[in-house]
């Protein structure tokens, strides 16, 4: 019965299911993805992962940095995904402060669902982009959210890109 | 019909109530939150999967429904990994599954660990791997039974 009530893996496990992502993405990264292996080995719960935006699309030849969070209750509980560094894409789906409306990170998560499955579904987002705009509630919505995107209660409606 | 949570039947709320109810059977009846010593222990659930509620902060209609949870999880049938070549992992724990684990199969057929998938049936009736509701193919049974 405790497995039920404490609602989270045990340490053991949520250490060796993120060891495991951690090393298949260190040795098979999908195409323009990188993870830094260093800084993901010192603090399990913390990574950076550096993205390019893939050949012939509006962000090609611009390098990203993705931060990953990771709560004792992954994969139960989403990642917290935020853009991080100097140069945040310029998307209708990524606020200015680094935050993504994406439905995978929150609504539609399911602990089936990997670092590796999230950031080929970011590198998709950027790359079906049509137009390089930020989202309309751009400036109201960095003004006034949390911190931690996962407490914004998004409006997934668009499904174009 | 095997199941992994022995000691419960089906449709005991009980289950909602924390372990220390049976020392002191007036706490969970009580109103206002618990001196803040026990909060630690107390059992925390999710109504939906981005709402988590200690046990004492349930609504009367939460209950309700992490109670049916219990009951229709417990429905699903279990069994032990006899190396079937089709699931070798658990995608939850991303560990392979060895011989004599305890397993549960959800109506699409997908396998996990009992502990592992039944973390994730508390906060959402889906298959984990390919979204398909638990509920619709178990209600039927479940009413039946």
């Amino acid at each position: 019965m405790q497995s039920l009530k404490a609602g989270h893996l045990d340490a053991s496990r949520w250490e060796r299911r993120l060891q495991k992502e951690l090393m298949s993405l260190m040795k098979e990264p999908p195409p323009g993805v990188e993870v830094d292996g260093d800084q993901a080995e010192q603090n399990l719960s913390l990574w950076t992962v550096h993205m390019k935006g893939a050949e012939g699309t509006l962000y090609e030849g611009e390098s990203f940095q993705l931060q990953f969070k990771f709560s004792p209750k992954y994969p139960f509980d989403s990642p917290e995904v935020t853009f991080i560094g100097s140069n945040i894409p310029v998307h209708p789906h990524v606020y200015s402060n680094g935050h993504i409306c994406l439905s995978i990170l929150t609504d539609d998560w399911s602990p089936a669902l990997s670092v590796q499955s999230v950031c080929l579904s970011i590198v998709s987002m950027l790359s079906s982009c049509k137009e390089k705009k930020r989202p309309p509630d751009n400036s109201f919505y960095v003004k006034t959210c949390n911190k931690n995107p996962k407490k914004t209660k998004w409006w997934y409606h668009d499904d174009s890109v | 019909m095997g199941n992994c949570l022995k000691g419960s039947s089906a449709d005991d709320i009980s289950l909602l109530r924390g372990s220390e109810s049976t020392a002191d059977s007036s706490s969970s009846d009580q109103l206002g939150p618990p001196p803040p010593y026990r909060v630690e222990s107390l059992p925390v659930y999710y109504p939906s999967p981005n709402i988590s509620r200690p046990v004492t902060q349930l609504t009367e209609e939460e209950q309700v429904k992490i109670a049916k949870r219990l009951g229709l999880i417990q429905h699903l049938p279990t069994g032990i990994y006899d190396g079937c070549k089709k699931n070798r992992e658990c995608v939850i724990c991303m560990v392979e599954f060895q011989m004599e684990d305890c397993v549960r199969y959800l109506p699409c057929m997908h396998t996990y660990h009992v502990k592992c998938i039944d973390d994730w049936l508390m906060r959402s009736f889906t298959c984990p791997s390919c979204m398909e509701p638990v509920d619709a193919a178990l209600l039927t049974s479940y009413e039946t039974n």
